[in-house]
Protein backbone atom coordinates (compact mmCIF):
# COMPACT_ATOMS: atom_id res chain seq x y z
CA UNK A 1 0.00 0.00 0.00
CA UNK A 2 1.22 3.24 -0.76
CA UNK A 3 0.16 6.89 -0.04
CA UNK A 4 -1.52 8.92 -3.01
CA UNK A 5 1.00 11.76 -3.24
CA UNK A 6 4.22 12.94 -2.37
CA UNK A 7 6.15 16.35 -3.00
CA UNK A 8 9.66 16.89 -2.66
CA UNK A 9 10.75 20.38 -2.13
CA UNK A 10 14.36 20.97 -2.36
CA UNK A 11 16.56 23.83 -2.61
CA UNK A 12 19.12 21.50 -4.00
CA UNK A 13 19.28 19.58 -7.42
CA UNK A 14 22.16 17.18 -6.40
CA UNK A 15 19.54 15.18 -4.16
CA UNK A 16 16.66 15.27 -6.29
CA UNK A 17 17.25 11.61 -8.21
CA UNK A 18 17.92 9.82 -4.97
CA UNK A 19 14.56 11.50 -3.27
CA UNK A 20 12.29 10.91 -7.08
CA UNK A 21 13.36 7.22 -6.69
CA UNK A 22 12.47 6.51 -2.84
CA UNK A 23 9.78 8.96 -2.74
CA UNK A 24 8.56 6.53 -5.88
CA UNK A 25 8.32 3.38 -3.57
CA UNK A 26 6.04 5.05 -1.19
CA UNK A 27 3.68 7.14 -3.06
CA UNK A 28 1.84 6.99 -6.38
CA UNK A 29 2.17 10.26 -7.47
CA UNK A 30 5.58 12.40 -7.09
CA UNK A 31 6.12 15.53 -7.40
CA UNK A 32 9.41 17.76 -7.43
CA UNK A 33 9.48 21.79 -6.16
CA UNK A 34 12.64 23.14 -7.32
CA UNK A 35 13.75 26.69 -7.33
CA UNK A 36 15.73 28.51 -10.17
CA UNK A 37 14.86 30.13 -13.43
CA UNK A 38 13.26 27.55 -15.96
CA UNK A 39 16.63 26.50 -17.56
CA UNK A 40 18.10 25.21 -13.86
CA UNK A 41 14.58 23.21 -13.46
CA UNK A 42 14.44 21.67 -16.98
CA UNK A 43 17.53 20.07 -15.63
CA UNK A 44 16.05 18.24 -13.45
CA UNK A 45 13.61 16.88 -16.36
CA UNK A 46 14.52 13.13 -15.90
CA UNK A 47 14.81 13.24 -11.98
CA UNK A 48 12.49 10.91 -11.66
CA UNK A 49 8.91 12.51 -10.83
CA UNK A 50 6.13 12.65 -12.29
CA UNK A 51 6.24 16.80 -12.52
CA UNK A 52 8.60 19.18 -11.81
CA UNK A 53 7.34 22.66 -10.63
CA UNK A 54 10.14 25.62 -10.19
CA UNK A 55 9.96 28.38 -8.74
CA UNK A 56 11.74 31.51 -10.13
CA UNK A 57 14.14 33.01 -7.31
CA UNK A 58 14.52 36.23 -8.60
CA UNK A 59 17.41 38.69 -7.40
CA UNK A 60 15.89 39.14 -3.53
CA UNK A 61 13.61 36.52 -3.72
CA UNK A 62 14.52 33.06 -1.57
CA UNK A 63 12.88 29.89 -1.70
CA UNK A 64 11.64 29.96 2.07
CA UNK A 65 9.46 32.82 0.39
CA UNK A 66 7.47 30.42 -1.88
CA UNK A 67 6.23 28.25 0.95
CA UNK A 68 2.66 29.85 1.26
CA UNK A 69 2.54 28.89 -2.66
CA UNK A 70 3.90 25.56 -2.20
CA UNK A 71 1.15 25.04 0.15
CA UNK A 72 -1.78 25.96 -1.85
CA UNK A 73 -0.29 23.45 -4.78
CA UNK A 74 0.11 20.90 -2.40
CA UNK A 75 -3.64 21.23 -0.30
CA UNK A 76 -5.39 20.76 -4.09
CA UNK A 77 -4.34 17.06 -2.89
CA UNK A 78 -6.70 15.81 0.40
CA UNK A 79 -3.38 14.64 1.56
CA UNK A 80 0.03 14.30 1.01
CA UNK A 81 3.25 14.17 2.53
CA UNK A 82 5.87 17.02 2.10
CA UNK A 83 9.56 15.99 1.77
CA UNK A 84 12.34 18.79 2.15
CA UNK A 85 15.85 18.48 1.85
CA UNK A 86 17.30 19.07 5.42
CA UNK A 87 19.39 22.22 4.52
CA UNK A 88 19.50 25.06 6.53
CA UNK A 89 16.70 27.00 3.94
CA UNK A 90 15.15 23.85 3.82
CA UNK A 91 14.45 23.46 7.38
CA UNK A 92 12.93 27.26 7.35
CA UNK A 93 10.97 26.22 4.35
CA UNK A 94 9.51 23.37 5.86
CA UNK A 95 8.43 25.07 9.41
CA UNK A 96 6.44 27.84 7.30
CA UNK A 97 5.21 24.68 5.17
CA UNK A 98 4.20 22.69 8.13
CA UNK A 99 2.16 26.19 9.53
CA UNK A 100 0.35 26.53 5.89
CA UNK A 101 -0.79 23.13 5.71
CA UNK A 102 -1.39 22.60 9.53
CA UNK A 103 1.09 20.20 10.75
CA UNK A 104 4.13 19.49 12.61
CA UNK A 105 7.62 18.39 11.07
CA UNK A 106 9.26 15.84 11.56
CA UNK A 107 12.92 16.87 11.26
CA UNK A 108 15.63 14.91 9.86
CA UNK A 109 13.87 11.32 9.49
CA UNK A 110 16.44 8.62 9.01
CA UNK A 111 13.63 6.20 7.67
CA UNK A 112 10.18 6.30 6.06
CA UNK A 113 8.25 3.50 5.52
CA UNK A 114 4.77 2.32 5.16
CA UNK A 115 3.43 0.49 7.68
CA UNK A 116 -0.32 -0.73 8.28
CA UNK A 117 -1.15 1.54 5.69
CA UNK A 118 0.29 4.91 7.14
CA UNK A 119 3.60 7.14 6.87
CA UNK A 120 5.82 6.23 9.15
CA UNK A 121 9.01 7.85 9.93
CA UNK A 122 11.93 7.56 12.42
CA UNK A 123 14.36 9.93 13.91
CA UNK A 124 17.10 9.83 16.45
CA UNK A 125 16.41 12.13 19.71
CA UNK A 126 17.78 12.66 22.91
CA UNK A 127 21.26 13.45 20.92
CA UNK A 128 21.15 9.85 19.86
CA UNK A 129 19.78 8.43 22.97
CA UNK A 130 16.57 6.76 21.15
CA UNK A 131 15.16 6.31 17.75
CA UNK A 132 11.21 7.89 17.69
CA UNK A 133 9.27 6.10 15.45
CA UNK A 134 5.91 8.70 14.24
CA UNK A 135 3.14 9.04 12.24
CA UNK A 136 1.05 12.20 11.45
CA UNK A 137 -2.54 12.39 13.02
CA UNK A 138 -3.26 14.65 9.96
CA UNK A 139 -4.01 14.47 6.46
CA UNK A 140 -0.48 16.84 5.62
CA UNK A 141 2.93 15.79 6.97
CA UNK A 142 6.20 17.44 6.62
CA UNK A 143 9.53 15.80 7.05
CA UNK A 144 13.00 17.05 6.57
CA UNK A 145 15.37 14.10 4.72
CA UNK A 146 19.12 14.24 4.30
CA UNK A 147 20.88 12.86 1.17
CA UNK A 148 21.53 9.00 1.95
CA UNK A 149 18.38 8.16 3.71
CA UNK A 150 17.04 6.18 0.78
CA UNK A 151 19.35 2.97 -0.15
CA UNK A 152 18.05 2.96 -3.96
CA UNK A 153 20.48 3.43 -6.91
CA UNK A 154 18.86 6.06 -9.22
CA UNK A 155 17.78 4.55 -12.44
CA UNK A 156 17.40 7.49 -15.65
CA UNK A 157 14.11 7.72 -16.24
CA UNK A 158 11.73 9.51 -18.70
CA UNK A 159 11.73 13.57 -19.15
CA UNK A 160 7.98 14.89 -17.32
CA UNK A 161 6.44 18.31 -17.30
CA UNK A 162 8.38 21.26 -16.24
CA UNK A 163 6.04 24.00 -15.52
CA UNK A 164 6.06 27.43 -13.30
CA UNK A 165 4.58 27.61 -9.92
CA UNK A 166 1.38 29.48 -9.93
CA UNK A 167 1.75 31.52 -6.72
CA UNK A 168 4.55 34.58 -5.86
CA UNK A 169 7.25 34.54 -3.19
CA UNK A 170 6.20 36.36 -0.18
CA UNK A 171 7.52 37.84 2.86
CA UNK A 172 10.85 38.51 1.24
CA UNK A 173 13.30 39.73 4.10
CA UNK A 174 15.71 42.20 2.45
CA UNK A 175 18.64 40.43 1.83
CA UNK A 176 22.27 42.96 1.77
CA UNK A 177 24.84 40.63 0.45
CA UNK A 178 25.40 37.01 -0.30
CA UNK A 179 28.65 36.19 -0.05
CA UNK A 180 30.32 32.38 -0.24
CA UNK A 181 31.88 31.04 2.84
CA UNK A 182 35.34 31.80 3.55
CA UNK A 183 36.17 28.37 5.07
CA UNK A 184 36.77 25.50 2.60
CA UNK A 185 33.86 23.21 2.67
CA UNK A 186 34.02 19.31 2.43
CA UNK A 187 31.48 16.71 0.97
CA UNK A 188 32.15 14.35 3.98
CA UNK A 189 28.85 12.81 3.54
CA UNK A 190 30.12 11.56 0.27
CA UNK A 191 34.44 10.75 1.31
CA UNK A 192 34.52 6.74 1.31
CA UNK A 193 37.47 7.26 3.84
CA UNK A 194 37.59 9.80 6.73
CA UNK A 195 40.12 10.32 9.78
CA UNK A 196 37.95 11.60 12.53
CA UNK A 197 39.57 14.44 15.10
CA UNK A 198 38.64 14.11 18.84
CA UNK A 199 39.46 16.18 21.60
CA UNK A 200 42.56 14.16 21.97
CA UNK A 201 44.38 16.46 19.90
CA UNK A 202 46.42 18.61 21.50
CA UNK A 203 46.97 21.41 19.14
CA UNK A 204 45.17 23.21 16.23
CA UNK A 205 49.16 22.38 14.74
CA UNK A 206 48.26 19.16 14.92
CA UNK A 207 45.80 19.06 12.52
CA UNK A 208 48.33 18.99 10.00
CA UNK A 209 49.24 15.29 11.11
CA UNK A 210 46.00 14.26 10.39
CA UNK A 211 45.42 16.10 7.34
CA UNK A 212 48.89 13.90 6.20
CA UNK A 213 47.20 10.50 7.38
CA UNK A 214 43.84 11.35 5.49
CA UNK A 215 46.34 11.96 2.21
CA UNK A 216 47.82 8.65 2.70
CA UNK A 217 44.68 6.92 3.03
CA UNK A 218 42.75 9.19 0.58
CA UNK A 219 40.08 10.80 2.30
CA UNK A 220 38.84 13.91 4.37
CA UNK A 221 39.33 15.21 7.73
CA UNK A 222 36.11 15.12 9.85
CA UNK A 223 35.94 15.98 13.84
CA UNK A 224 33.64 15.65 16.82
CA UNK A 225 31.66 18.58 18.34
CA UNK A 226 33.80 20.34 20.68
CA UNK A 227 37.00 20.50 17.90
CA UNK A 228 35.05 22.80 15.71
CA UNK A 229 32.32 24.49 18.46
CA UNK A 230 34.34 24.62 21.68
CA UNK A 231 38.08 25.01 20.06
CA UNK A 232 37.13 26.39 16.35
CA UNK A 233 39.83 24.50 14.89
CA UNK A 234 37.77 22.81 12.22
CA UNK A 235 34.76 24.69 10.13
CA UNK A 236 31.39 23.43 11.92
CA UNK A 237 30.64 21.97 8.33
CA UNK A 238 33.01 18.82 9.61
CA UNK A 239 31.64 18.04 13.13
CA UNK A 240 29.94 14.99 12.95
CA UNK A 241 27.33 13.45 14.69
CA UNK A 242 23.55 14.12 15.40
CA UNK A 243 23.10 17.46 15.15
CA UNK A 244 26.22 17.73 12.92
CA UNK A 245 26.86 15.68 9.73
CA UNK A 246 25.95 12.27 9.55
CA UNK A 247 28.35 9.88 7.18
CA UNK A 248 29.07 6.45 6.14
CA UNK A 249 32.38 5.74 4.66
CA UNK A 250 34.09 2.36 4.15
CA UNK A 251 36.53 3.16 6.35
CA UNK A 252 36.76 5.94 9.29
CA UNK A 253 39.84 6.73 11.78
CA UNK A 254 38.78 8.03 14.91
CA UNK A 255 41.93 9.42 16.75
CA UNK A 256 41.66 11.03 20.15
CA UNK A 257 37.64 10.72 19.73
CA UNK A 258 36.11 9.35 22.98
CA UNK A 259 32.76 8.42 21.61
CA UNK A 260 29.95 10.00 22.82
CA UNK A 261 26.86 8.85 21.59
CA UNK A 262 25.94 12.22 19.77
CA UNK A 263 29.19 11.27 18.25
CA UNK A 264 28.69 7.81 17.28
CA UNK A 265 25.25 8.71 15.96
CA UNK A 266 27.12 10.20 13.03
CA UNK A 267 29.25 7.68 12.17
CA UNK A 268 28.29 4.68 13.13
CA UNK A 269 27.08 4.04 9.43
CA UNK A 270 30.72 3.55 8.46
CA UNK A 271 31.62 0.11 7.26
CA UNK A 272 34.63 0.12 9.30
CA UNK A 273 35.96 2.13 12.43
CA UNK A 274 39.21 1.97 13.82
CA UNK A 275 39.88 3.60 16.64
CA UNK A 276 42.90 5.21 18.02
CA UNK A 277 43.13 6.24 21.95
CA UNK A 278 44.74 6.75 25.40
CA UNK A 279 42.24 6.25 27.47
CA UNK A 280 41.38 2.41 28.02
CA UNK A 281 37.43 2.38 28.70
CA UNK A 282 36.89 5.35 26.35
CA UNK A 283 33.62 4.43 24.66
CA UNK A 284 34.78 4.93 21.28
CA UNK A 285 37.05 1.09 21.59
CA UNK A 286 32.54 -0.27 21.75
CA UNK A 287 31.78 1.22 18.76
CA UNK A 288 34.88 0.71 17.29
CA UNK A 289 36.52 -2.49 14.97
CA UNK A 290 39.89 -2.38 15.42
CA UNK A 291 41.11 -0.35 18.56
CA UNK A 292 44.80 0.70 19.54
CA UNK A 293 45.48 2.14 22.87
CA UNK A 294 48.18 4.03 22.68
CA UNK A 295 49.48 7.53 22.21
CA UNK A 296 47.72 8.81 18.51
CA UNK A 297 51.19 11.26 18.38
CA UNK A 298 53.04 8.14 18.05
CA UNK A 299 50.78 5.87 15.95
CA UNK A 300 50.15 8.28 13.84
CA UNK A 301 53.12 8.97 12.84
CA UNK A 302 54.23 5.64 12.55
CA UNK A 303 51.29 4.55 10.41
CA UNK A 304 51.53 7.06 8.00
CA UNK A 305 55.27 5.96 6.98
CA UNK A 306 54.27 2.73 6.71
CA UNK A 307 51.18 3.43 4.68
CA UNK A 308 52.87 5.75 2.14
CA UNK B 1 14.46 47.00 23.17
CA UNK B 2 12.09 44.50 24.26
CA UNK B 3 13.19 40.74 24.18
CA UNK B 4 11.44 37.63 24.99
CA UNK B 5 13.85 34.76 24.72
CA UNK B 6 12.41 31.05 24.40
CA UNK B 7 14.07 28.08 26.48
CA UNK B 8 13.08 24.49 27.41
CA UNK B 9 13.51 22.39 30.14
CA UNK B 10 15.11 19.44 29.26
CA UNK B 11 16.33 15.64 30.99
CA UNK B 12 19.88 16.16 31.27
CA UNK B 13 20.95 13.81 28.01
CA UNK B 14 23.82 11.78 30.28
CA UNK B 15 21.78 11.04 32.86
CA UNK B 16 18.81 9.17 30.67
CA UNK B 17 19.26 5.82 31.28
CA UNK B 18 18.65 2.89 28.98
CA UNK B 19 16.43 0.05 30.38
CA UNK B 20 16.50 -3.24 29.29
CA UNK B 21 13.31 -3.08 27.20
CA UNK B 22 15.34 -0.89 25.36
CA UNK B 23 12.80 2.21 26.65
CA UNK B 24 14.37 5.29 28.21
CA UNK B 25 14.47 6.11 31.97
CA UNK B 26 14.41 9.81 32.41
CA UNK B 27 13.60 9.50 36.06
CA UNK B 28 17.17 10.42 37.45
CA UNK B 29 17.87 12.88 34.55
CA UNK B 30 18.47 15.98 36.30
CA UNK B 31 16.66 19.26 34.93
CA UNK B 32 19.03 21.51 32.62
CA UNK B 33 18.22 24.30 30.52
CA UNK B 34 18.39 23.05 26.50
CA UNK B 35 21.66 23.65 25.64
CA UNK B 36 21.23 25.50 22.80
CA UNK B 37 19.38 27.93 24.50
CA UNK B 38 21.59 29.19 26.64
CA UNK B 39 23.24 30.89 23.27
CA UNK B 40 19.80 32.76 22.94
CA UNK B 41 19.82 33.80 26.26
CA UNK B 42 23.43 35.42 26.19
CA UNK B 43 22.31 36.89 22.46
CA UNK B 44 19.70 38.43 24.46
CA UNK B 45 21.18 39.21 27.76
CA UNK B 46 24.15 41.53 25.13
CA UNK B 47 21.13 43.21 22.81
CA UNK B 48 19.06 44.20 25.94
CA UNK B 49 22.58 45.53 27.31
CA UNK B 50 23.29 47.10 24.34
CA UNK B 51 20.01 49.17 23.49
CA UNK B 52 18.89 49.43 27.46
CA UNK B 53 16.41 47.34 27.12
CA UNK B 54 14.95 44.36 29.06
CA UNK B 55 14.79 40.61 28.54
CA UNK B 56 12.27 38.36 29.39
CA UNK B 57 12.51 34.34 29.39
CA UNK B 58 9.44 32.56 28.47
CA UNK B 59 9.65 28.85 29.10
CA UNK B 60 6.86 25.95 28.32
CA UNK B 61 6.24 22.78 30.41
CA UNK B 62 4.93 20.65 33.22
CA UNK B 63 4.40 21.90 36.23
CA UNK B 64 6.60 18.86 37.70
CA UNK B 65 9.11 20.84 36.05
CA UNK B 66 8.38 24.19 36.39
CA UNK B 67 7.53 24.26 40.16
CA UNK B 68 11.46 23.60 40.88
CA UNK B 69 12.60 26.72 42.02
CA UNK B 70 16.29 25.82 41.33
CA UNK B 71 15.35 25.50 37.38
CA UNK B 72 13.75 29.28 37.82
CA UNK B 73 17.12 30.25 39.47
CA UNK B 74 19.14 28.36 36.60
CA UNK B 75 17.03 30.45 34.04
CA UNK B 76 17.08 34.27 35.63
CA UNK B 77 20.81 33.84 36.52
CA UNK B 78 21.66 34.28 33.00
CA UNK B 79 20.60 37.57 31.82
CA UNK B 80 17.20 37.66 32.31
CA UNK B 81 15.00 40.36 34.11
CA UNK B 82 11.89 38.13 34.59
CA UNK B 83 10.36 34.70 34.03
CA UNK B 84 7.11 34.38 32.08
CA UNK B 85 6.00 30.88 32.68
CA UNK B 86 3.06 28.21 31.14
CA UNK B 87 2.60 25.41 33.20
CA UNK B 88 0.94 22.78 31.54
CA UNK B 89 0.26 19.25 32.36
CA UNK B 90 -2.13 18.46 29.62
CA UNK B 91 -0.29 18.53 26.65
CA UNK B 92 3.06 16.51 25.88
CA UNK B 93 4.74 19.61 23.17
CA UNK B 94 6.67 16.29 21.02
CA UNK B 95 5.70 17.82 18.11
CA UNK B 96 7.33 21.25 16.28
CA UNK B 97 3.38 22.81 15.72
CA UNK B 98 1.56 22.36 18.99
CA UNK B 99 4.94 23.28 20.73
CA UNK B 100 4.71 26.44 18.23
CA UNK B 101 1.13 27.24 19.23
CA UNK B 102 1.56 27.53 22.37
CA UNK B 103 4.52 29.33 22.41
CA UNK B 104 2.18 31.89 20.16
CA UNK B 105 -0.74 31.61 23.03
CA UNK B 106 2.05 32.78 25.40
CA UNK B 107 3.37 35.24 22.92
CA UNK B 108 -0.11 36.82 22.52
CA UNK B 109 -0.94 37.15 26.15
CA UNK B 110 2.61 39.58 26.47
CA UNK B 111 2.25 43.15 26.27
CA UNK B 112 4.60 43.87 22.91
CA UNK B 113 7.91 42.92 22.30
CA UNK B 114 11.16 43.06 19.85
CA UNK B 115 12.51 40.70 19.56
CA UNK B 116 11.78 36.92 20.36
CA UNK B 117 14.91 34.85 20.13
CA UNK B 118 15.09 30.74 20.20
CA UNK B 119 17.82 28.37 20.15
CA UNK B 120 19.09 26.24 17.42
CA UNK B 121 17.06 23.41 18.36
CA UNK B 122 15.98 21.59 21.79
CA UNK B 123 18.89 19.00 23.29
CA UNK B 124 16.29 16.62 23.53
CA UNK B 125 13.75 16.35 20.38
CA UNK B 126 16.02 19.10 18.21
CA UNK B 127 13.56 19.66 15.87
CA UNK B 128 14.80 23.14 14.83
CA UNK B 129 11.25 24.13 13.79
CA UNK B 130 9.61 25.12 16.54
CA UNK B 131 11.09 29.04 16.09
CA UNK B 132 10.36 29.01 12.47
CA UNK B 133 6.35 27.70 13.12
CA UNK B 134 5.80 30.23 16.21
CA UNK B 135 7.42 33.17 13.92
CA UNK B 136 5.15 31.89 11.05
CA UNK B 137 1.49 31.67 12.97
CA UNK B 138 2.64 34.76 14.16
CA UNK B 139 2.90 36.62 10.43
CA UNK B 140 6.47 38.13 11.58
CA UNK B 141 9.31 37.42 9.65
CA UNK B 142 11.19 34.59 11.08
CA UNK B 143 15.19 33.77 9.97
CA UNK B 144 16.89 30.79 11.40
CA UNK B 145 20.56 29.86 11.94
CA UNK B 146 21.69 33.28 12.69
CA UNK B 147 25.47 33.70 13.63
CA UNK B 148 25.77 37.42 14.13
CA UNK B 149 22.83 39.99 14.96
CA UNK B 150 23.65 44.18 14.90
CA UNK B 151 21.47 46.78 16.05
CA UNK B 152 20.39 49.24 13.41
CA UNK B 153 17.68 51.26 15.03
CA UNK B 154 14.92 50.59 17.41
CA UNK B 155 13.22 48.94 14.63
CA UNK B 156 15.94 47.06 12.11
CA UNK B 157 18.31 44.58 12.67
CA UNK B 158 21.26 43.42 10.06
CA UNK B 159 21.60 39.52 10.34
CA UNK B 160 23.99 37.41 9.61
CA UNK B 161 22.26 34.03 8.57
CA UNK B 162 24.93 30.95 7.84
CA UNK B 163 24.08 28.33 5.30
CA UNK B 164 25.73 25.46 4.27
CA UNK B 165 28.22 26.90 1.34
CA UNK B 166 27.19 31.33 1.43
CA UNK B 167 26.72 33.83 4.51
CA UNK B 168 23.73 35.92 4.03
CA UNK B 169 23.34 39.31 5.62
CA UNK B 170 19.54 40.21 6.25
CA UNK B 171 17.61 43.30 6.92
CA UNK B 172 15.10 42.49 9.30
CA UNK B 173 12.19 44.68 10.32
CA UNK B 174 10.93 43.95 14.42
CA UNK B 175 8.85 42.52 15.42
CA UNK B 176 10.84 39.30 14.53
CA UNK B 177 11.57 35.90 15.50
CA UNK B 178 14.89 34.52 14.96
CA UNK B 179 16.97 31.33 15.81
CA UNK B 180 20.18 31.89 16.85
CA UNK B 181 23.50 29.18 15.94
CA UNK B 182 25.16 28.10 18.67
CA UNK B 183 28.27 29.54 16.68
CA UNK B 184 26.72 33.15 17.47
CA UNK B 185 28.56 33.44 20.75
CA UNK B 186 29.75 31.41 24.06
CA UNK B 187 27.64 31.73 26.95
CA UNK B 188 29.08 32.95 29.89
CA UNK B 189 28.88 31.01 32.92
CA UNK B 190 26.87 32.76 35.78
CA UNK B 191 28.36 34.58 38.77
CA UNK B 192 28.03 34.10 42.11
CA UNK B 193 25.84 37.45 41.94
CA UNK B 194 23.79 36.51 38.84
CA UNK B 195 22.51 33.68 40.72
CA UNK B 196 21.63 35.95 44.05
CA UNK B 197 20.31 38.43 42.26
CA UNK B 198 18.12 35.64 40.26
CA UNK B 199 16.19 34.57 43.44
CA UNK B 200 14.41 37.94 43.47
CA UNK B 201 13.50 38.64 39.98
CA UNK B 202 9.78 38.39 39.18
CA UNK B 203 8.08 35.24 37.72
CA UNK B 204 5.08 35.60 36.19
CA UNK B 205 2.69 32.65 36.11
CA UNK B 206 0.78 32.99 32.01
CA UNK B 207 -2.60 30.65 31.51
CA UNK B 208 -3.62 30.08 27.82
CA UNK B 209 -7.15 28.67 26.61
CA UNK B 210 -6.22 28.18 23.03
CA UNK B 211 -6.48 24.43 21.56
CA UNK B 212 -3.56 22.80 21.13
CA UNK B 213 -3.79 19.57 19.40
CA UNK B 214 -1.27 17.30 18.24
CA UNK B 215 -0.01 16.58 14.80
CA UNK B 216 2.05 13.54 14.72
CA UNK B 217 1.94 10.30 17.13
CA UNK B 218 4.73 8.73 18.23
CA UNK B 219 4.43 4.98 17.91
CA UNK B 220 7.80 3.62 19.60
CA UNK B 221 10.87 5.12 21.21
CA UNK B 222 13.41 2.81 22.07
CA UNK B 223 17.42 3.21 22.51
CA UNK B 224 19.07 2.07 19.13
CA UNK B 225 20.48 -1.80 18.91
CA UNK B 226 24.17 -1.57 19.07
CA UNK B 227 25.76 -1.91 16.10
CA UNK B 228 27.84 -5.19 16.28
CA UNK B 229 31.90 -3.94 15.94
CA UNK B 230 34.23 -6.52 16.29
CA UNK B 231 36.39 -4.45 18.77
CA UNK B 232 39.67 -5.78 18.40
CA UNK B 233 41.32 -3.43 20.56
CA UNK B 234 45.33 -3.85 21.45
CA UNK B 235 47.36 -1.93 24.17
CA UNK B 236 50.36 -0.44 22.88
CA UNK B 237 51.44 2.07 20.76
CA UNK B 238 54.58 0.36 19.60
CA UNK B 239 55.83 -0.47 16.02
CA UNK B 240 54.28 -3.70 16.71
CA UNK B 241 51.00 -2.64 17.06
CA UNK B 242 51.02 0.04 14.68
CA UNK B 243 52.26 -3.32 12.28
CA UNK B 244 48.67 -4.51 13.38
CA UNK B 245 46.91 -2.16 12.81
CA UNK B 246 48.33 -2.23 9.15
CA UNK B 247 47.78 -5.85 8.70
CA UNK B 248 44.28 -5.45 9.57
CA UNK B 249 43.81 -2.68 7.03
CA UNK B 250 45.56 -5.08 4.87
CA UNK B 251 43.16 -7.39 5.31
CA UNK B 252 39.87 -4.96 4.99
CA UNK B 253 40.72 -4.18 1.59
CA UNK B 254 42.10 -0.66 2.16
Amino acid sequence: MAIQSIFIVSDSYFVLPEFCAGAKTLADSVTAVVFGNEEEAKSAVNCGADKVIYCPTLENSAPEDYAAAIADIVKKESSAIVLVNNSIRGKCLAGKLGVYLDTAVISAANELSMENDSFVCRRIVYGGTAFRKECFKVPYGVVTISSGIFDIEPVSSESCDVIPIEGQALDTIKRISIEEKKEGTVNLVAAKRIVDVGRGLAAKEDLEMCHQLSKTIGGEVGCSRPVAENNKWMPKSCYMGITGVQVKPELLIALGVSGQVQHIGGINKAKVIVAINKDKAAPIFKNADFGLVGDMYKIVPALIEKLS
Amino acid sequence: MKIITCCKIVPNEEGITVLPNRELSTENAPLAISQYDLNAMECGKQMAAETKGTMAALTIGSSKTLENTKIRKDILSRGADELQIVMDDAHSFSDSLQTAKAIAAALNKIDSYDVVLCGAGSSDLYSQEVGIQTGTLLNLPVVNNVTAIRIVSDHTLEIERTLEDEVEVLEVTLPAVISVSSEINTPAVPSMRDIMKAGKKPVTILTIDDELPSYTETLEQLAPMQQERRQEVIEGDNDEAVDALVQFLKKEGF
